[in-house]
């Protein structure tokens, strides 16, 4: 082949190439050679070198940002507290050390193997935590024997406090240990094991923020762990503050009046969407989440049938009952269905599809026109209303009006409800939609499901006739304070395509509610013009409450207020659920009465 | 574009050593991160299957319509570069990295391939025994455009690997003697104006610590002492898989990038060092000799700097573990843990099985 002349005659630079490849062999003994040197010759002297070259870490952990209310109350701090760490590898006899440390601590021999196992695929020289929050005779304690037992330590570090216990606890959420499964997730990728991660609220949702960078200290320590000095320094960093848009004492207030019930308070700022309190009942002292449980303890909180751990305002599910409503009101005005004048009589009950369906208020409240309707809270007319305008409608403008959509507030796990349609019950259930179902959904009963947030974001949606806000928890971070501003002026701009007259009608009956005597007259405060909607939602079928009514039983039913003030600047929208309250304008609306009290005097 | 008589032509022997070599690695990196979050061997496997299927894509696309087109393919990653520098994230000091979702790439580390494809188009109907100076001053400049970029990142050490790239494209191409000297004297001036001028105290720091290594040894002469102590402790057997004390105490810096080499010679001694050297020749070898094979000066030229950018690489990075060279971020191809490096050796590796495996089609 070498003389093909096919072929460009290439053996120049072939052998240039064969000639490298000759010195990068050579170059391969060489290096071999410089390997034997190192390896064999040298091998005792670089064999010394590495026996006394130990080091160990010692982290400096860093303190989580902390969390503020509006004007600056702290809600989440830190606090100093020292934790005994074990380091195995200084254990002359694992057994007898585990079995010295269990008396030093009190802690129990088994819970403290049962620990160690758990991180077991730790290096050897890492130092596990067996014991945090020692009080000062432990630190005493374990200071004084520093010297014959170097495999137990102590090390400093901030641990997250919150000073006012259980205060707004769903909002700010709580911190769990972080757990080797954690660990192994991208997410957690730069955390120590047992470092206290957000898992719930403001804590999980800006977990990221709060969370700063540990330093280190990587120290040469000799063969018995005593310190020899020091390879790198490294001071750790505070996670960065967050501001919440909480008011202290309103949110105070929302919670001793919750107290002892179950529920759920939104008070809202109509301009901004900021929240002024976020309140859910039961609730939980997220300190205890920090001091490790007992696993009793956890398995109480998790198991109580009340569940304490919910976040009633954002994950509770319930029918909106009468608040619903507005809902009809406001489609069957745009969409012209109806105009303000339109009026129905209620005779007490009334037969719709061949069902007969009956109006909470037995006696019938005679010829109901829209604002009466609203004020009196008519069964009857909104069957009429909804009948004319169909699940179809009344379906879109749900949607439109925040209902079946996430609010998307900073907190994380939020429910979106549901607003059902035939299409749903077709897929879900596998059964066609019934006429009757419609009439249900018209007074908010029925397979309808709406969040208190959701209710709040609406009732600020019909105060501000339209325009769109969006609810937040964030004020500001310290670092990035321009996000809040942006979000404000950014929510500003939308509106949905509802007329403004459509609003400024059903607020008129809203206003009538609570100042005219109508089912929301509880909430009344003079020289302070509230717009309101009470609710009470029947926790049992339409049928069975029926009966029930018939036999004299008492229903329990939760009760529902929400509402704007004042009626001609709306500046504060307030929310109140309370789970088997009864009727929404005994239980709700005193509550909602006593909360835009205290906002007028503090903001006005 | 393939035919059977093409894929009979694939090296195969060269496949296998690639992948020998890069499962090597993966044992290793293995060895020295899997106390730490990250799982850094599942994502290399997983960067290797990446890599291996782009090679496969690019055996299957003829080297001289790529060649036809290298110029293109360099515009686009000269834009790439200047696009991170004004645009790019700084990570870790630098900003050489396009981030993705779920990874991230260095187009510093690819742009070798394009250079490696526009040299070889340049010198392809080069018929001259020896380099001209036209020739010589437009290849230093379409070299010296990227590296310059890369220093601005600034990433000196993988601006350095673009050097024997060029060095060896001229060594193929025949040097004279008088642009032998003008080199010689251009890095003379170049050292000492890149001394006063172009390298920062840290940089300095290194190479003064690479001439007086006990001077300040918790200082930058730390990591060479370190990585010297690594080797040296791992005597003849090693001391044990997962049981080097250098590596798994953290003595060692960057131990499953660019000081792997100092794990493998700690953890598997100077028998381990012996059997990584001949796996990694076995590889280099098989690229050299590939020369024979080609048909086509471009042929020739493609697999000799490939070849070339791998061995140079190799070596950099060994001379500078044993402390023989200053410390510049230059991870050992195939072995080191990194996506970038990875996919940019299987890439010409893939050049050179294309130019064999058309050694009889294309006349």
């Amino acid at each position: 082949m070498k003389n093909n002349n096919i072929y460009e005659e290439l053996s120049l630079i072939q052998g240039r190439a064969l000639k490298i490849h000759i010195a990068v062999v050579v170059l391969f003994v060489l290096l071999i050679l410089i390997f034997w040197k190192i390896q064999i010759l040298d091998y005792k002297k670089y064999f010394k070198l590495s026996e006394s070259n130990r080091t160990r870490q010692v982290i400096l952990p860093h303190p989580r940002g902390l969390i503020k209310d509006r004007n600056d109350v702290i809600l989440a701090d830190n606090k100093a507290s020292f934790k005994a760490s074990i380091i195995r590898e200084n254990c002359k006899n694992l057994d007898e050390s585990y079995q010295k440390i269990s008396r030093l601590l009190n802690l129990e021999k088994e819970v403290l193997i049962e620990r160690i196992k758990k991180y077991e695929s730790l290096p050897l020289f890492q130092p596990i935590v067996v014991k945090d929050n020692l009080s000062f005779e432990d630190v005493s304690r374990i200071e004084s024997r520093k010297l014959e037992m170097p495999e137990l330590v102590l090390q400093l570090e901030p641990k997250r406090s919150y000073p006012f216990g259980r205060f707004a606890a769903h909002v700010l959420g709580y911190l769990q240990e972080l757990s080797p499964e954690d660990i192994k997730s991208s997410l957690y990728s730069k955390r120590r094991l047992g470092e206290l991660i957000g898992k719930a609220g403001i804590e999980k949702q800006y977990d990221s923020s709060l969370v700063g960078t540990d330093g280190q200290v990587i120290e040469i320590v000799d063969s018995l762990g005593r310190r020899k000095g020091e390879i790198e320094r490294k001071e750790y960093i505070q996670g960065k503050n967050l501001k919440l848009t909480l008011d202290f004492a309103l949110q105070k207030k929302a919670e001793d009046l919750l107290e002892g019930k179950e529920g759920a308070v939104v008070v809202l700022d109509v301009k901004t969407g900021e929240i002024l309190a976020l309140a859910s009942y039961p609730d939980f002292d997220p300190n205890k989440f920090i001091n490790r449980f007992t696993p009793e303890e956890w398995l109480d909180l998790i198991n109580r049938p009340e569940f304490p751990l919910e976040n009633r305002v954002i994950r509770g599910l319930y029918a909106p009952g009468s608040i619903f409503k507005l809902t009809i009101a406001i489609a069957s005005l745009d969409s012209g269905s109806i105009n303000e004048r339109t009026s129905y009589y209620c005779s007490g009950k009334t037969r719709i599809y061949g069902h007969p369906f009956a109006c909470w208020f037995k006696g019938g409240h005679g010829a109901v026109s829209l604002y009466n309707g609203i004020k009196n809270s008519c069964n009857i007319y909104f069957y009429q209303l909804g009948r004319k305008l169909g699940i179809e409608e009344i379906h879109r403008y749900a949607k439109e009006l925040g209902f079946g959509t996430k609010t998307r507030v900073d907190l994380p796990g939020e429910k979106e409800g549901l607003v059902p349609n035939p299409q749903w019950k077709q897929k879900v259930r596998n059964a066609p939609w019934y006429p009757g179902e419609t009439i249900s959904i018209s007074i908010g009963q029925g397979p309808l499901l709406v969040t208190p947030l959701q209710i709040a974001y609406h009732t600020a949606l019909i105060a501000n006739k339209g325009t769109m806000i969006s609810p937040h928890l964030l004020k500001s971070n310290e670092i990035h304070s321009g996000r809040e501003g942006k979000r404000g002026s950014m929510a500003k701009k939308h509106s949905i395509n509802i007329k403004r007259s459509v609003f400024e009608k059903v607020i008129k009956g809203m206003w009538k509610v609570v100042n005219e005597g109508g089912t929301g007259r509880a909430a009344k405060i003079y020289g302070y013009d509230i717009c309101g909607k009470t609710g009470s939602t029947q926790i049992v079928s339409v049928e069975t409450a029926e009966k029930m009514k018939e036999k004299n039983q008492e229903i329990k039913t939760h009760s529902w207020f929400t509402g704007f003030g004042p009626k001609d600047d709306p500046k504060v929208v307030v929310t109140v659920l309370v789970e088997y309250g009864g009727m929404g304008g005994a239980t709700s609306a005193p509550l909602a009465r006593d909360l835009f009290d205290l906002y007028r005097k503090r903001y006005d | 574009m393939i035919d059977r008589i093409q894929i009979k032509n694939i090296d195969l022997t060269l496949v296998a050593f690639l992948l020998l070599n890069s499962i090597l690695g993966v044992i290793v990196i293995y060895s020295c991160s899997h106390y730490l979050p990250g799982n850094y061997h599942l994502k290399q496997i997983f960067w290797i299957v990446i890599s291996f299927s782009v090679l496969i894509l690019f055996i299957s696309i003829d080297y001289k319509f790529l060649m036809a087109y290298s110029f293109y393919f360099y515009l686009i990653f000269i834009a790439l570069l200047v696009w991170i520098l004004l645009f790019g994230k700084l990570v870790a000091g630098t900003r050489s990295w396009i981030k993705f979702p779920f990874f991230q790439i260095q187009p510093s580390e690819l742009m070798k391939v394009a250079v490696i494809l526009l040299l070889a188009r340049i010198f392809a109907e080069y018929r001259k025994e020896h380099v001209i100076w036209s020739n010589f001053f437009s290849c230093c400049f379409l070299v010296a455009v990227p590296v310059f970029l890369i220093c601005l990142q600034p990433d000196l050490g993988t601006a350095v690997t673009y050097i024997p790239i060029l060095l060896a494209s001229f060594v193929l191409a025949g040097l004279n003697r008088k642009i032998f000297i003008f080199l010689l004297i251009f890095a003379l001036l170049f050292g000492i104006g890149g001394w006063t001028f172009g390298l920062k105290d840290y940089q300095k720091k290194r190479l003064t610590t690479l001439i007086f290594p006990s001077h300040d040894p918790l200082g930058a002469g730390y990591h060479i002492q370190q990585s010297k102590i690594a080797i040296g402790s791992g005597g003849f057997l090693g001391k044990g898989y997962k049981k080097g004390t250098q590596s798994q105490l953290r003595f060692l810096p960057a131990r499953h990038t660019d000081f792997i080499f100092s794990v493998i010679g700690e953890e598997f001694g100077f028998i381990g060092v012996v059997i990584f050297l001949s796996c990694y020749l076995l590889l280099l070898s098989r690229l050299f000799l590939s020369v024979k094979e080609s048909r086509d000066r471009a042929g020739i030229y493609i697999i000799f700097l490939a070849a070339m950018m791998i061995t140079s690489q190799f070596l950099i990075n060994i001379l500078m573990i044993l402390g023989l060279l200053p410390i510049v971020g230059i991870p050992l191809p195939l072995l080191s843990y990194g996506g970038s490096s990875l996919l940019t050796t299987y890439l010409s590796v893939s050049l050179v099985l294309n130019v064999k495996m058309r050694r009889f089609v294309n006349v």
